[in-house]
């Protein structure tokens, strides 16, 4: 099994008051809230964090795009992306992803990629999310009723510029290019290995199959919630023929690992709290624009992606979180039964851990996830052992890698 | 010999150049020029108005009109603008002739307002694209000659185009009238028309040219193809610029299938 | 006078049959001549020049933005300035810059810029270059007769998008946007520094920066004749304005090699700067104008050059060293001369900032890091003084912390 580590760049300071004050943190969330000087510190702080956290031999660390949020500071994830291919070494880059069918034309995302897969040496997974409502088309002002459609175009034209060696021209429906040439290439050929984050959506499920792609299910309500969902893809993948790979699927988790189970309760019950009432405080209006969700996909019964504002965690307290698990916690005992549990369920191989939580401070993300990396992760890695991850990078070896010329801080 | 008039048109105030020759008792007919513009009253236009009373209009950013093309966002806007000249006019109908760029608008009109349109001949039509026949770039080329390409030899940019005008407003004009047909044509020459064409009921004629050297003479058939009960033909000796490469042909070739529905 | 190193990341392995087997060097090149493995290590190595440049002195570090370009491997220059960002402290990180027209929505661009300036602590200068052809409408299919306006509007999206606390609705012709409400915003308010690199000779962009008070960059690729009428247009209306003219918002870039002496420059440096005109020389033509890329008002500025061209078919050679210098496109030889030449430039054109190129083509690390190094050393200090009197009101203005403290610096991360 592998673990990733990923940070949402959550804000730490919103009032007590939020929720009352505000009604999303999303799209219309007051701007004055943010200080930008402190704004600095965070930035700082949490990438710091991902980079101990590769240091620590966690597998991947990630990021991903959101607009106009206060609990996802990163409307361009690359941006992040670019800073920590300079300053680690062999660790993956999960960009999870750059919602491609915001961009116009899309071979930004294919230029930008391959940017960051030469200048990782071919560390980069390349996530293509479709994007959820609030951050596609309300922030962005992108269409819902072609919203898919475009979504497909952009990743058609994305695929053919990383592997067409040739100029060719592209008349889309959303992009007409006559000359497209990509300048530079990624280094990982045909391409990075690509997953498609999503919420639940019956097309998605097609599409990675059909494709090959790795489903990543981010997902803020657990992986007892979460398991009817990943069967879906699971079931969907059977039915379409496709042989079982659990490193065909990742799941995303809150996770928080103290020494004992009471003194985690103690330590993070409150930056949960912040999370779960806070963050996840999403106005319903703006979560599935008319048209976002497929006619099958309302069929199905399942909700539109990024809609877990309208669940119900914030009203619940520590043991039901753990109970239906909202959070996998507790002593590093405690927290490799769960991801056992975690792993039977779901049958993912890729988990992507989130270790800092809301307005949790740097020591305890910290102390979390040293005590994960050290007593959970070399517990449960052997899980899922005998299938072989096609859905991982394939970096240059490391006789080619390049190392940064030192940086002597404090030198002028 | 005719005469350019500037004309008021309803609604909207918005202003039409226009050629307007022959008698005004024969059958009407709308020239839609094609890229480079309407240079002068030339030799086709000379020779349609024996048989037509011929409407000429600067479409929107091209020659005098150079000023109306932020005005002009689309092809719909296009249309509506050669239909309200001709509402101005009072030609309730007309027979439709254009080249290149014009092809496309024509199709435009007969697409939407079949009833303005007696019979419709596109020559060298811009507005489909096939990838497999994408023709030169008409929008890379040298700055120094920038519409020699649409001619079947260079020289032609320069005896039929700049010839009698003044060199500095020509080659200003030249460049200015690429900027228009950039407008509707960048970066792919596709202007959705496709999904219209099929709406055409009016007798049409495709015709290509043998040098053109942006359209492929296949894209006839193409358009043929999806255009209801549409005819085609092949033009010889000439470039994209048909209507200056070979004036009199062109006239032929639109009086016979117009006013005869002959297509030889 | 402030000192800034730019870096273009040139393709430095082009074959010696390039240019019979391809028309340009931009849009349309053989893609099979880049080679990702070898890109990564040259991707690395120019991001140590700039940051060595930061050691060695220089004020700011430059980047821009180029697209299917063999000469510039940047088509987001962001991410470097990203990478930038924390492997520095003290530099300006100028994106010189991203081409604001091709963001659609632009709010992304504002996103970003603001992203950067706070990974930095306010050490970002914003360029809004307004492109090219080759970039914005052959490699990415802008329309070029509606790419000034969209700039334009792009622009003011993006002041807004920065100043505007509140949510707004923007209905532009190029964005429809209804809650525009971007996080995080930048460290420097109301916005960092906006810099505009010249469009050739273009009134519209002398009145637009000094209208807004932005800085105006002036490339002196292709000589000091040209930057001198370029510069002398901007200072001109920024004194119709009754404005006094504050060097610091004058920029003018210039390509500089140094070494001990003048016949060392040229003998270590001549044949890298010959890489790249060998290179460039007689590029295709078709993708220099665009239709509607100029206005009427340019095009007509641009035709009577075009026409005399047309009239002296000469065709184009290499330009000698001694032709390179004379011209004013190159600054080189040893301090005392690049001290002498460079003086002269900057304040006969009365710029205060000064972008060098100092890595050209295929120029190897040791040579340019020895010639970054004896500018630093040798040049600097003597030009320094310059513009002493004027207040620089457009730098970064950092915000005063400590330099980052790096917990993970930087062993824990694997690096070294």
């Amino acid at each position: 099994m592998k673990f990733h580590w990923f940070n949402l760049m959550p804000w730490p300071h919103l009032p007590d008051d939020f929720r009352e004050t505000n009604r999303s943190v999303w799209v219309d969330v007051d701007s004055r809230l943010y200080d930008p000087v402190e704004g600095h510190r965070v930035y700082n702080e949490y990438l710091d964090q991902l980079e101990f956290a590769a240091g620590l031999g966690f597998d991947g660390i990630g990021v991903n795009e959101h607009h106009q949020n206060a609990y996802g500071m990163m409307p361009s994830p690359q941006i992040m992306a670019a800073s920590l291919a300079r300053r680690t070494k062999d660790v993956t880059l999960l960009l999870l992803g750059q919602s491609i069918a915001l961009y116009n034309p899309p071979t930004r995302v294919a230029e930008e990629m391959a940017m960051l897969d030469v200048m990782s040496g071919g560390r980069l997974v390349a996530g293509f999310p479709v994007g959820t409502s609030m951050d596609d088309n309300f922030c962005f002002g992108s269409n819902p009723a072609t919203l898919r459609d475009k979504y497909r175009e952009n990743h058609d034209l994305i695929r053919r510029a990383w592997e067409d060696p040739d100029v060719f021209s592209w008349n889309g429906e959303y992009n007409k290019i006559r000359y497209v040439n990509l300048w530079p290439r990624p280094i990982q050929k045909p391409h990075p290995p690509i997953w498609i984050p999503g919420g639940g959506s019956v097309e998605t499920w097609d599409f990675c199959a059909e494709m090959g792609y790795n489903y990543s299910y981010l997902s803020f309500n657990g992986y007892v919630r979460g398991e009817a969902l990943m069967q879906g893809f699971w079931n969907r993948l059977g039915e379409m023929g496709v042989e079982f790979n659990p490193f065909q699927g990742a799941f995303a988790q809150q996770v928080v690992v103290a020494e004992t189970d009471d003194q985690a309760e103690q330590m993070y019950t409150e930056h949960l709290q912040y999370f779960f009432d806070k963050c996840l405080h999403v106005y319903p209006g703006f979560a599935d624009a008319p048209g976002y969700r497929t006619e099958n996909t309302i069929r199905a019964g399942l909700r539109a992606g990024g809609a877990q504002g309208l669940g119900i965690a914030h009203t619940l307290e520590w043991k039901d979180w753990v109970r239906e698990g909202y959070i996998v916690a507790g002593s590093p005992d405690s927290v490799a039964e769960q991801i056992e549990a975690l792993a039977t369920k779901l049958q993912v191989g890729h988990l992507v851990t989130l270790l800092h939580c809301g307005d949790m401070p740097d020591d305890k993300a910290r102390a979390s996830t040293k005590l994960f990396a050290e007593q959970v992760m070399p517990r449960v890695k052997h899980i899922w052992e005998d299938y072989e991850d096609h859905w991982s990078p394939k970096p240059i070896g490391s006789e080619q890698v390049a190392t940064p010329a030192p940086v002597l801080t404090g030198s002028n | 010999m005719a005469e350019l008039k500037t004309l008021d048109l309803r609604p909207g105030g918005q202003t039409a150049h226009v050629w307007e020759g022959g008698d005004p008792g024969s059958p009407a007919l709308l020239f839609l020029h094609p890229i480079t513009g309407i240079p002068r009253w030339g030799d086709a236009l000379e020779t349609l108005a024996n048989d037509f009373h011929v409407i000429a209009p600067y479409q929107p950013g091209w020659g005098p009109a150079k000023d109306d093309l932020p005005g002009a966002h689309d092809g719909l806007d296009l249309v509506l603008f050669n239909v309200d000249l001709l509402n101005t006019l009072g030609v309730g109908s007309a027979h439709v002739i254009g080249v290149s760029i014009g092809a496309w608008i024509g199709a435009e009109i007969a697409a939407i307002r079949p009833d303005a349109v007696q019979s419709l001949t596109l020559v060298n039509p811009l507005g489909l694209w096939s990838e497999q026949y994408p023709g030169e770039d008409a929008f890379a080329q040298h700055p120094g000659f920038p519409t020699a390409v649409l001619f079947s030899n260079p020289d032609k940019r320069t005896e039929l185009l700049m010839a009698d005008r003044d060199p500095m407003d020509a080659y200003v004009g030249e460049l200015l009238d690429l900027r228009a047909s950039a407008k509707f044509l960048w970066p792919i020459p596709d202007t959705g028309v496709g999904r219209r064409l099929v709406r055409i009921d009016t007798r049409t004629l495709i015709a290509t040219s043998e040098h053109d050297n942006i359209v492929a003479t296949e894209m006839g058939d193409i358009w043929r193809a999806a255009i209801p009960g549409a005819q085609s033909v092949q033009l010889s000796d000439s470039g994209h610029i048909a209507d200056l490469e070979i004036p009199e042909a062109l006239a032929d070739l639109v009086r016979n299938f117009a006013l005869e529905g002959v297509t030889a | 006078m402030k000192f800034h190193w730019f870096h273009g990341m040139p393709w430095p392995h082009l074959p010696a049959d390039f240019r019979e087997r391809n028309r340009s060097v931009w849009v349309d090149a053989d893609s099979r001549l880049y080679e990702p493995v070898e890109g990564h290590r040259l991707y690395h190595e120019y991001l140590d020049q700039l940051e060595f440049a930061e050691r060695v002195g220089f004020d700011g570090l430059v980047l821009n933005e180029h697209h299917q370009h063999v000469f510039g491997l940047m088509p987001s220059p962001q991410l470097m300035a990203a990478a930038l960002a924390r492997r520095t402290s003290r530099a300006a990180i100028v994106l010189l810059g991203m081409s604001i027209a091709l963001y659609r929505p632009a709010t992304r661009a504002a996103e970003e810029i603001a992203m950067l300036d706070v990974i930095s602590g306010g050490r970002i200068v914003a360029g809004f270059p307004l492109g090219t052809p080759m970039d914005a409408n052959y490699a990415y299919g802008a329309n070029p007769a509606e790419f000034r306006r969209v700039y334009r509007e792009h622009h003011d999206l993006i002041l807004r998008a920065w100043k505007d606390p509140d949510v707004f609705t923007w209905n532009g012709e190029s964005a429809k946007l209804r809650y525009v409400n971007v996080w995080p915003r930048p460290v420097q308010q109301p916005h960092p520094p906006v810099w505009i690199p010249a469009d050739g000779v273009s009134s519209e962009t002398w009145d637009f920066c000094a209208e807004h008070r932005y800085a105006y960059v002036c490339l002196a690729s292709r000589g000091f004749a040209p930057a001198q009428s370029a510069m002398d247009g901007f200072w001109s209306r920024v004194e119709s304005r009754g404005i006094p003219c504050n060097p610091y918002q004058g920029v003018v870039s210039q390509t500089i090699v140094v070494a001990e002496s003048d016949e060392e420059a040229q003998e270590r440096y001549q044949p890298h700067l010959d890489y790249t005109s060998r290179h460039t020389l007689g590029d295709f033509p078709g993708w220099t104008e665009a239709p509607g890329w100029r206005t009427e008002r340019g095009i007509r500025e641009r035709a009577v050059r075009t026409m005399a061209d047309l009239g002296n078919p000469t065709p184009p050679r290499i330009p000698t060293w001694q032709e390179r210098i004379d011209s004013g496109s190159l600054a080189a030889g040893s301090p005392v001369t690049v001290t002498e030449h460079l003086e002269h430039l900057v304040t006969t054109l009365r710029a205060g900032h000064l972008v060098g190129v100092f890595h050209v083509g295929d120029m190897p690390h040791d040579a340019t890091l020895r010639s970054t190094r004896l500018f630093a050393e040798q040049v600097i200090p003597r030009l320094r003084h310059l513009w002493d009197d004027y207040d620089d009101h457009w730098s970064p203005t950092p915000i005063a912390t400590e330099p980052l403290k790096r917990t993970t610096e930087p062993e824990l991360a694997g690096v070294n």
